[in-house]
């Protein structure tokens, strides 16, 4: 089952993420910040297909999160979501590799049709 | 001058007066010294004599007089050109700082907010100098203050509807969830689920829209255009409003002139500006109606029309309408969905294309929005449509 990896600091985004993804049939993992997604993945957590992270989180972003996840190495496929109405590629760090940009409110159409096609092998 | 001379001539004219009164009595007393004869010849010389004088006395006073009023009236000339000279020297001091304050009101009434002029010159006008200065510094400390309140104003708004963004993703989002088990719900529980959606997404649009006309004002609105084919983009336009303007029975045709050229244009925005005038006219339209986009060339731009042949648009509004806030009559407003502000964000966004935005409409006989685009250096693509006709 292919597993998508959700950082959001809102309970409430994070509760309709995992249902309307594992309505569609993905196994859906939660943390609340991108310090908890650095360390899960750090200890030997299982490697998810897909990370969706919140560019804007406390403690860590997620943004900083998957930079330090790219200098480690780990290259599984991004999406950024941000509530800036007109988030695109060309927001993206230069140096880090976005898979895309989701942005609040969210068109689930949208996103699950991007995370069928990043995670299909 | 003029004085002394009139002096002298009141002097002299005393003088003549004595020695025309002396005159007399000489002779009179000649003419008392003949009456009692004696000595009547060196008497009757005497008034021969005094007779004379007198004329000669005369003479001399109409000269004198002639004199003085010719040195009165040269002195009078002398006056005047002095008191010219003087009064000019005058108006030349007071007239340097006037022309700077003339000048610097000007500077400021352009907008510089730094003009000030050097305080000096004659006491009036020094005091209007100082006076100028000091509202010039209320009016520099007002805008700066205005200023900030503008970039207050405009953060305030990127904030809010950001932080409004993430509640408005859960209530959509759960909204859209019970949707997605529609089947198990009652008609009347699915009805309130769409008044739901149907809010969250016009909340969305306003959210939208109040970013865009922050980002507008802070002079952030920024786009990226490209070289863009105009008909894939009235199409998209045109299928997104599909559903809609079927629903209220209406047409909604699409007609691109054959080999439009590309448009420089970020493709997104442009979407956004045919959206806000379809949506325009399908909701000021009633059900029925016939509402057109069209395409042409016009010289080195590309001319985009949205045509409905609705209630029209009074007079009265016309001139408001592109700005914020401004909408059609208070009774078709009551079943308007719209956020009052598409005309004002797509005349800004028209307006950073490079291009122009223009409405014309007749109160019974429907109303036409067009906007125009620069047409992108270089080829045009070869395969334009002609007459895509499309309806219901």
């Amino acid at each position: 089952m292919t597993l998508v990896l959700v950082a959001d600091d809102s309970e409430t985004i994070l509760l309709l993420m995992r249902t309307r993804l594992e309505l569609a049939g993905y196994e859906v993992e939660t943390a609340a910040d991108g310090q908890e997604v650095t360390e899960r993945l750090r200890n030997g957590g299982p490697l998810p297909d897909l990370l969706l992270l919140d560019a804007m989180m406390p403690r860590k972003s997620g943004i900083d999160a998957l930079r330090e996840l790219r200098a480690e190495g780990i290259e599984t496929p991004a999406l950024i979501v941000s509530a800036h109405q007109d988030a695109t590629d060309a927001d993206a760090p230069s140096d880090l590799e976005v898979s895309g940009f989701v942005t609040k409110p969210i068109d689930f159409d949208r996103l699950l049709e991007s995370i069928a096609e990043l995670t299909r092998d | 001058m003029a004085v002394i001379g009139v002096g002298r001539f009141i002097q002299q004219r005393q003088d003549f007066e004595d020695a025309i009164g002396r005159s007399y009595r000489v002779e009179m007393a000649a003419r008392v010294r003949l009456a009692q004869g004696s000595g009547s010849k060196t008497a009757r010389a005497t008034v021969a004599t005094q007779a004379r004088r007198r004329e000669e006395l005369r003479d001399q006073i109409s000269a004198d007089t002639r004199d003085t009023a010719l040195l009165v009236a040269a002195g009078l000339i002398a006056g005047l050109t002095g008191a010219l000279l003087l009064f000019s020297g005058l108006i030349a001091s007071m007239r340097r700082p006037l022309e700077e304050l003339v000048d610097a009101a000007g500077q400021l009434a352009a907008g510089d907010r730094s003009a000030r002029v050097e305080v000096g010159g004659l006491s009036e006008t020094a005091t209007l100098g100082a006076a100028f200065n000091e509202m010039a510094d209320e009016l520099e400390q007002e805008a700066s203050q205005r200023d900030q309140l503008d970039r207050l104003k405009d953060e305030f708004v990127l904030t809010a509807s950001h932080e409004l963004r993430s509640p408005l993703t859960s209530v959509l989002g759960f909204a859209e969830l019970l949707m997605l088990e529609r089947d198990s719900l009652t008609s009347k529980q699915v009805d309130t689920v769409e008044i739901i959606l149907d809010n969250c997404r016009h909340l969305v649009r306003l959210l939208n829209d109040l970013l865009d006309l922050a980002r507008s004002d802070a002079g952030r609105l920024a786009i990226t255009p490209a070289p863009t084919e105009v008909a894939p983009l009235l199409d998209d336009a045109v299928r997104t409003m599909r559903a809609q303007t079927e629903a209220g029975n209406q047409t909604l045709s699409l007609q691109i002139e054959p080999g439009l050229p590309l448009v420089e244009a970020e493709a997104d925005r442009i979407r956004q500006i045919l959206v806000n005038l379809l949506t325009n006219a399908h909701e000021y339209s009633p059900e029925g109606a016939s509402i057109a986009v069209t395409a042409r060339v016009l010289g080195a731009e590309v001319e985009i029309a949205v045509t409905d042949d609705g209630p029209g648009i009074p007079e009265s509004q016309l001139e408001h309408i592109f700005e914020r806030f401004t909408r059609g009559d208070a009774g078709l407003t009551q079943r308007v969905g719209g956020t009052g502000l598409g005309l004002a964000i797509s005349k800004s966004l028209v307006e950073l294309h490079g291009g122009t935005i223009a409405v014309d409409s007749t109160p019974g006989g429907g109303s036409t929005f067009s906007f125009r685009l620069p047409a992108a250096a270089g080829p045009t693509p070869g395969h334009g449509r002609a007459a895509e006709e499309a309806s219901r």
